[in-house]
């Protein structure tokens, strides 16, 4: 799979979205994603359900490649980067984070975060908060409005559902943009996506292996 | 019978029992009994109403009469049952016969509705005979004593075996039944059955480990009397659920005449339309009537229930909701809506009114558009020569297994050699392989063949004396919670916000409703106002709703049925003066001839008809939706590999539609081509899209075997970190795990059942063997006009995903643009 870009401009700056679920925001070097679920497929299976080991592995390998790609100094992860309990999935976090000991990982907690500070400095994050602010923008986990603040937020897993000449429809991840707000798709692959609670007047980024895919809001002139 | 049998005290004694109550038994019951003497296990095939129960139950009770020495105390014969709702009965009046007889054998239930304290006090002591679901019967297999439990079974009935057989939860029956074989010494297995198709098959298949087995088959026939509803002329164009509204006057005074009725409808939205339409029409109707479906809530539904058998309800409007369960004896007339699309499904309808043995059942039926009054013709054929349908058992189910696995493991734990023996004893499962067995035990072991791979991976655990066993609490508490092969969709409660309880709807349907809309739920005009936590809120409002569309209200036309629908069409030319519904339809038949033709039943019609809205291709198979639904992909492939076009599709039961807005050029012999049965699948497969149809499938695959936890209402947050979707799982198991059973169950049961690749197959045999009629019209014929009027439509296209989404975003552009 190559990285697809899109570049748009949100807040008076340039960002770049990629079909990898994860923006690059150029200025500052830096990496932006949420919703990572990292040691969900092994949650599972610890409850007997058998999903494979390679989902997991599959999302780090993704962010290698865009680590590859962009050479970041930063990265924000806004919330939901750890699933439920610790386990083997975590630590391969943990080596991860350690072979990219010059980036920068922030941490803006999510629901499914409930661990320690503690625990997340253990396993290579260097910087938590509930809320962080880089320029003019406020990194958050879930969606809100905040007056004239501009948001970039995850937590909903938004997704597009595209009807197809067949009758069929499909249903992709997407990037949803507003004026004051952007909502992440979910990192992980081990993911749904909601269709119905993406925020009206939203522009959609569905996207796809192929390519990004621009969605203009209904009603929008 | 033999003279030795009649000596014997058990005998004498049931049958001066009969005697007293001036009762003389059936010769299926005599048989059934001397049969079971002779240490038989076996199936009883006969109609419902003659006293079935009473065959294999007084057996057993003879047995024991004969030799109370050989019975030890505990439970000694176990009764299947598929429905709850038959079960309470059905334990009354053996507990009765019993108390009679002068026995001390008690009788009772277990199912999911069964009190917690009387299932621990059962767990204790067992009665002498328990009635179970098949479900509570895998639950009893999960608990740890199984095996004192089960020491004193002498027989295990399975009533209405004909339900059963065919589905999953038939397999479940087979296997639950396999496993006390080979656990408890001497059981006798006997299957009851309504007539099918397939008797023998039925038989080998629930009692594939019984060595000595016989089968008792009732002479008595039930009488069905099929009386068409007529309108008042016939319509030339008939249009699909148009003409519904129209009889509904002439069905008023059948309800009127009866002393109660039953009004069947094939889906849940028509039946709300039925009981709106008859209100209307007839207000005084108003508390006299009610409306029966699954959405419905139970507490409801046994009122109704109850309300029907005390003689309460002048009518009641039913989908499939009441096809099984108690006998209303009050009901002495059914009224059919639409088609029933299958001869045994008729059949079991018409059933539902004069039950007493020697009574007649009367059955009504309301044709939706003009050309089902063929149907009625058909039906009446396929009865008077007792064509009744297949049930097609199935095979390896490995969802099914992988669970009963688990189940097993939670109870008595099993040994590995020991269970492959009990599994391939099974019909399901005999010709399961060893590489297969190996996968299914890898799977509840350590998630896969790729052991290395599931680390942390605990399910069922061999332990040093090869014994499997489930360990781990939370595991045991979640397979007990998720245990069964019923897989619903996710259903929503509909509440009033002031309080109140109306119903159930499926979230699919709720999860498209705004704030504001109205729609129609047992019978009532709702406005829906928030969904909150598994229920939607709803206030009472007046006006136009909307009518759910509910998911899966669309049944498969049986082929039986299909046949004789060819068959009477093609009298239609001739008819004989007996079959009212053909001299009806004249009118139409002729034009249909005059413009186009009636095809003979060794003739394939197709008609090319152009309109000022384009070309049409109609072809008509008569062989139900979901088998045309295949053909018409696969003949718009056909075509599309000849020139390039595309096509968008409808279709019925009759037949289906292409349509496209360029010339549909062919020729005959080029449309011979098109229907050959040369390369028939790899055409298929080609034509469909057979991932996104095994994604589907999947749905109930992953629940059942495991790999997705069901919402459970009012218990879904506890699980909440374990909720996925099983289109998440497949994408999952797609990429890493290419190889996992289930994923290829998946595929054959696109094949199997939705693609029914056989009787596809043995379509286009009978296509090619037929003469081709190619007609050209300028204007709809009367065969022609429902179908171009039914909804369902797709299209086929060839362009690729990423082309698609930017034709889509052109055009969504373009109307913005135009919006400016």
């Amino acid at each position: 799979m190559n990285i697809i870009e899109s570049t748009i401009s949100f807040a008076n700056e340039i960002l770049t979205l990629t079909n990898f679920k994860a923006i690059y925001w150029q200025k500052e070097n830096t990496i932006i994603l949420s919703d990572l679920h990292l040691g969900k497929a092994a949650h599972f299976r610890k409850n007997g359900i058998a999903i494979p080991t390679q989902v997991s592995a599959t999302d780090l390998q993704n962010l290698e490649t865009i680590i590859e790609k962009y050479h970041p100094c930063r990265i924000i992860i806004v919330g939901d980067l750890i699933h439920a309990g610790s386990n083997s999935e975590v630590e391969n976090f943990r080596i991860f984070t350690q072979q990219h000991n010059t980036i920068n990982f922030i941490l803006v907690k999510g629901n499914h975060d409930k661990h320690s500070d503690h625990f997340f400095k253990n396993i290579g994050l260097h910087e938590i908060y509930p809320e962080y602010r880089l320029g003019n923008i406020l990194f958050v986990h879930e969606p809100q409005s905040k007056g004239n603040t501009f948001i970039i937020c995850g937590h909903i897993h938004p997704g597009i559902v595209l009807p197809t000449p067949t009758n069929k429809h499909l249903k992709l991840p997407c990037f949803a943009v507003s004026e004051q707000q952007l909502i992440l798709p979910a990192f992980s692959r081990f993911t749904g996506s909601d269709s119905k609670n993406t925020p009206a007047n939203t522009c959609c980024y569905a996207v796809h292996q192929q390519g990004i895919f621009k969605i203009p809001a209904s009603g929008q002139t | 019978m033999s003279d030795k049998f009649i000596q014997t005290d058990g005998y004498k004694i049931i049958i001066d029992w009969f005697h007293k109550q001036n009762i003389q038994p059936f010769n299926f019951q005599t048989k059934t009994w001397e049969k079971y003497y002779q240490a038989f296990s076996g199936m009883v095939v006969a109609p419902t109403g003659f006293g079935k129960t009473f065959s294999v139950f007084i057996a057993v009770l003879i047995d024991f009469l004969n030799h109370p020495d050989r019975f030890k105390d505990g439970l000694k014969l176990l009764w299947v049952t598929p429905l709850r709702s038959l079960a309470k009965d059905l334990a009354k009046a053996m507990q009765t016969a019993i108390d009679d007889i002068g026995l001390d054998w008690t009788v009772e239930v277990r199912n999911g509705d069964t009190d917690i304290k009387i299932k621990q006090r059962q767990n204790k002591q067992m009665p002498d005979i328990l009635l179970v679901t098949p479900e509570s019967l895998h639950l009893l297999l999960a608990q740890k004593d199984t095996t004192k439990t089960f020491n004193a079974l002498h027989c295990i009935a399975v009533d209405e075996w004909h339900e059963l057989m065919g589905s999953k939860r038939g397999v479940m029956v087979e296997l639950a039944v396999a496993f006390l074989t080979s656990t408890v010494n001497n059981v006798k297995i006997w299957g009851i059955t309504a007539t099918i198709g397939n008797l023998e098959e039925a038989g080998n298949v629930l009692l594939a480990s019984c060595q000595k087995r016989t089968q008792v088959k009732a002479s008595e026939k039930k009488k069905i009397e099929i009386l068409s509803v007529l309108p008042d002329e016939v319509e030339l164009l008939p249009w699909a659920g148009h003409l519904g509204s129209k009889l509904v006057e002439k069905v008023v005074p059948v309800i009127l005449q009866s002393r109660s009725s039953i009004i069947f409808t094939n889906t849940r939205s028509q039946s709300e339309a039925w009981y709106q339409m008859l209100l209307d029409v007839y207000p005084d109707f108003a508390g006299q009537i009610a409306l029966h479906h699954s959405s419905i809530n139970s507490d409801i539904r046994t009122w109704i229930e109850d309300a029907l058998s005390s003689g309460k309800l002048k009518a009641v409007v039913a989908t499939s909701s009441l096809d099984l369960g108690v006998d209303f004896k009050p009901v002495d007339t059914v009224v059919q809506i639409g088609s029933s699309k299958g001869v045994a499904r008729f059949m079991q309808r018409a059933g539902r009114s004069g039950h007493s043995p020697f009574e007649t059942s009367i059955i009504h039926f309301v044709p939706t558009h003009s050309l089902e009054l063929i149907e009625v013709a058909a039906l009446k054929e396929a009865v008077k020569t007792q064509t009744i349908e297949n049930k097609d058992p199935l095979f390896l189910t490995f969802d099914v297994l992988v669970q009963f696995l688990v189940t097993i493991a939670l109870g008595a734990g099993f040994l590995e050699q020991q269970m492959l023996a009990v599994i391939r004893s099974t019909f399901a499962f005999k010709e399961i392989s060893d590489e297969e067995w190996q996968w299914c035990i890898a799977f509840i072991t350590n998630g896969g063949i790729i052991g290395k791979n599931y680390e942390e991976f605990h399910k069922v655990e061999k332990q040093a004396d090869g014994l499997y066993k489930v360990t781990k609490r939370r595991i045991a508490m979640l397979h007990r919670m998720n245990m069964g092969v019923i897989v619903s969709d996710a259903m929503i409660r509909v509440k009033f916000i002031a309080g109140g309880f109306i119903g159930m709807v499926e979230e699919y349907f709720v999860s498209r409703l705004k704030a504001g809309e109205k729609f129609i739920l047992a019978g009532r005009v709702l406005e829906f106002v928030r969904i909150k936590e598994m229920t939607a809120y709803v206030k009472a409002a007046k006006g136009k709703a909307i009518t759910p569309s509910w998911l899966g209200g669309r049944l498969p036309l049986s082929s039986n049925l299909s046949y004789f629908l060819r068959q009477k069409l093609a009298q239609s030319v001739n008819p004989a003066k007996t079959d009212k519904e053909l001299l009806f339809l004249q009118p139409l038949i002729r034009t249909q001839q005059s413009v186009s033709h009636i095809p003979q039943e060794d003739e394939f019609l197709v008609e090319n008809i152009r309109t000022k809205e384009g070309y049409h291709l109609f072809m008509y198979p008569f062989e139900g939706r979901l088998i045309h639904e295949v053909m018409a992909a696969l003949v718009a492939y056909r075509i599309s590999k000849q020139y390039p076009v595309s096509f968008s599709m409808a279709m019925n039961d009759y037949g289906f539609e292409l349509f496209s807005d360029s010339p549909i050029d062919l020729t005959l012999s080029q449309l011979e081509d098109i229907l050959s049965d040369d390369q028939l699948i790899q055409d298929v497969i080609a034509s469909i899209n057979a991932t996104e149809m095994a994604k589907r499938k999947f749905r109930d695959i992953a629940v059942i075997a495991g790999l997705v936890i069901q919402n459970m209402h009012g218990k879904q947050k506890s699980n909440k970190s374990l909720q996925s979707s099983s289109g998440i799982i497949f994408q999952v198991l797609e990429d890493h795990d290419a190889g996992n059973l289930l994923l290829r169950q998946a595929y054959s049961e696109v094949f199997n059942q939705h693609l029914e690749e056989q009787r596809l197959t043995a379509a286009f045999k009978r296509i090619n063997n037929s003469k081709i009629i190619y007609k050209f019209a300028t204007a709809f014929t009367p065969l022609s006009f429902p179908i171009k009027v039914d909804s369902l439509r797709q299209s086929l296209s060839s362009e690729d995903l990423a082309a698609r989404i930017l034709k889509l975003q052109q055009s969504t552009q373009t109307k913005a643009k135009r919006k400016k």
